[in-house]
């Protein structure tokens, strides 16, 4: 088997304007009928541009830049989420993510159910899922309120649970985005612990954030990026100082 | 991330055209995929929806699950409900066509159960990544998966619906059982793998043009006018319009469960056979689509 590994070479990634202009038979017939009418129109985005890189098994690797400079956009190209418009993407192993917690909760299903839903979304049997129920009931620690329906959740809980369940299993290439700020001030303590167990277990981790602390001591190698350019890649102590500079924060 | 504005006149489905991408080096784009490439992709898709099974079967049983939540026959409305249609428009058009209604009855019940199987998932799937967001958004599985919930959720819908179909026809004619009923439990296959694909092909194009449902309705309609689902095909041919049965899918697929079931006979290879070609034009076309459509997908969500 290979090794955990991601490869990437001159990835360019576009989203495509169609998809947040009106969208309807309607515009495409009255685009086509205006042909001969120069008009102004949205543009694809160019998300990432000309992205080359590799990260080798054992790398911890932080991100960091601006708001829509193109971290969770790197991030769910290497998930395999967004495809690539040009270059070359290789990504080995299995790849875990935490993006966006709350999202697929199914409301009138209880806490309980919507563990084994969320355990079978990412791709897990519903025997493994019963092994490691217990203890993904016991780390939300939600008491009764397991085997209550999701809507009567307050969002603190719900965040709870969805971050019980999806740090619950590892995976060789693990993936996050600001994920480590849920809960309370209690729950926060446990969950670092968690994150970092996984973080421990994973062969490749790749954390997109802006909190400085937090990427200096879990990783040791960072990339910067900068309207969809990678801009430096090195050691992280050195990343963050050119994360400031390209963005104008005192040193 | 910069949102340019260029003169552009022609809205384009597709990325690759844009003139940004141009100015990329050939030799940096993606390469077509030779032959054997693109059998891997196929291979690899279809193990995809293979692992992701306790997935969509998952989410199908939830709607199943919705659907009779709080209902007090629940799971029995799905054979009650065209039964009590059939008497209904049995009725009528038994007195319109002067035809027996113990026969003419299980001959509409027949068309209806497996039209409507068609028709919800067709227009259930087309909104099936749609709905599915959440989880499109979060998980790489192959799309198809959310059509197959569609189709799976109906397929079981359309079971529990000709358990109606097949004990109103032992009692009304019982000489019609034999082997060949054998034949007609292929119609489930076949009407999944012909539903499946279509909505497949349906749920790429509505993601990007949502007009696809209100389209759909009209059309299926036209179909169910001009196919022999209520009516007797023989109205058809004595009116001289034997076209819209001989060269009917829709004739054929019901003939696979109308011929043993109504008259105790055998399903003709014709049937089989236009049923397999409906299936591998199906196919063929979600293939053809999807090669192009299944990425782009994430984009219109």
């Amino acid at each position: 088997m290979k090794a955990n590994h991601i490869f990437l070479d001159n990835v360019n990634l576009h989203y495509a304007s169609v998809a947040f202009k009106e969208r309807s038979l309607k515009s495409l017939l009255g685009g086509l009928l205006k042909r001969g009418r120069p008009s102004t129109e949205v543009q694809d985005v160019h998300a990432l541009k000309d992205i080359s890189l590799e990260i080798r098994a054992g790398e911890r690797v932080g991100l960091l830049g601006h708001n829509g400079a193109g971290k969770s956009t790197f991030l769910k190209m290497v998930a395999g989420l967004y495809p690539i418009s040009g270059g070359r993407r290789i990504v080995e192993g299995t790849v875990r993510s935490l993006f966006d917690l709350s999202l697929g909760f199914e409301p009138d299903a209880t806490g309980r159910e919507n563990i084994l839903y969320r355990g079978l979304l990412l791709g897990l049997s519903p025997k493994f899922m019963r092994t490691i129920e217990d203890e993904i009931v016991e780390f939300a620690g939600l008491g009764e309120f397991i085997d209550y329906p999701i809507r009567t959740y307050s969002a603190g809980m719900q965040v709870r649970l969805a971050f019980a369940i999806s740090t619950a299993v590892g995976g060789d290439v693990l993936l996050l985005d600001e994920v480590i700020g849920a809960g309370d001030a209690n729950f926060m303590a446990k969950a670092k612990d968690r994150i970092a167990k996984l973080i421990e277990q994973s062969e490749i981790l790749v954390l997109a954030s802006h909190d400085f602390g937090a990427l200096r001591s879990l990783c040791e190698r960072g990339l910067v990026f900068d309207h969809g350019k990678l801009i430096y890649d090195g050691p992280i102590d050195e990343t963050i100082d050119r994360y400031k500079v390209a963005n104008g924060i005192a040193a | 991330m910069k949102v340019k504005h260029v003169n552009r006149t022609q809205s384009n489905l597709s990325m690759a055209h844009s003139p940004e991408l141009d100015a990329v080096p050939a030799e940096l784009r993606v390469a077509p995929p030779s032959p054997q490439e693109r059998q891997n992709a196929v291979c690899a898709y279809l193990s995809g929806i293979w692992n992701a099974r306790y997935f969509w079967v998952h989410l199908s049983l939830s709607d199943l699950r919705y659907r009779w939540r709080r209902s007090f026959f629940g799971a029995l409305w799905s054979i009650m409900q065209p039964v009590g249609m059939t008497l209904l428009l049995s009725l009528v058009f038994g007195r319109i066509f002067n035809a027996d209604i113990a026969e003419y009855a299980p001959f509409i019940l027949s068309g209806m159960i497996f039209w409507e199987f068609i028709t919800s998932t067709a227009t259930g799937g087309s909104l099936a990544f749609v709905q599915a967001d959440a989880y499109i958004k979060q998980c790489h599985h192959p799309l198809a998966i959310y059509t197959l919930r569609t189709a799976l959720t109906n397929l079981l819908v359309l079971m529990m619906a000709s358990l109606g179909l097949v004990a109103w026809v032992l009692v009304v004619m019982p000489h019609h059982f034999g082997w060949q009923w054998l034949a007609a439990l292929l119609i489930y296959p076949i009407v999944a793998l012909i539903a499946w694909p279509l909505a497949t092909v349906l749920a790429y194009v509505a993601t990007r043009f949502r007009d696809v449902p209100h389209a759909l309705a009209l059309a299926f309609q036209t179909l169910w006018l001009v196919s022999p689902i209520y009516f007797d095909p023989a109205l058809f041919r004595n009116g001289g319009l034997h076209v819209l049965v001989d060269y009917n899918p829709v004739y054929h697929l019901l003939e696979v469960v109308r011929a043993p079931l109504l008259r105790g006979q055998w399903p003709t290879s014709t049937n089989f056979a236009y049923c397999a070609v409906t299936i591998l034009a199906l196919t063929l076309l979600a293939w053809l689509v999807g090669r192009t459509a299944e990425r782009r997908v994430i984009f219109y969500l």
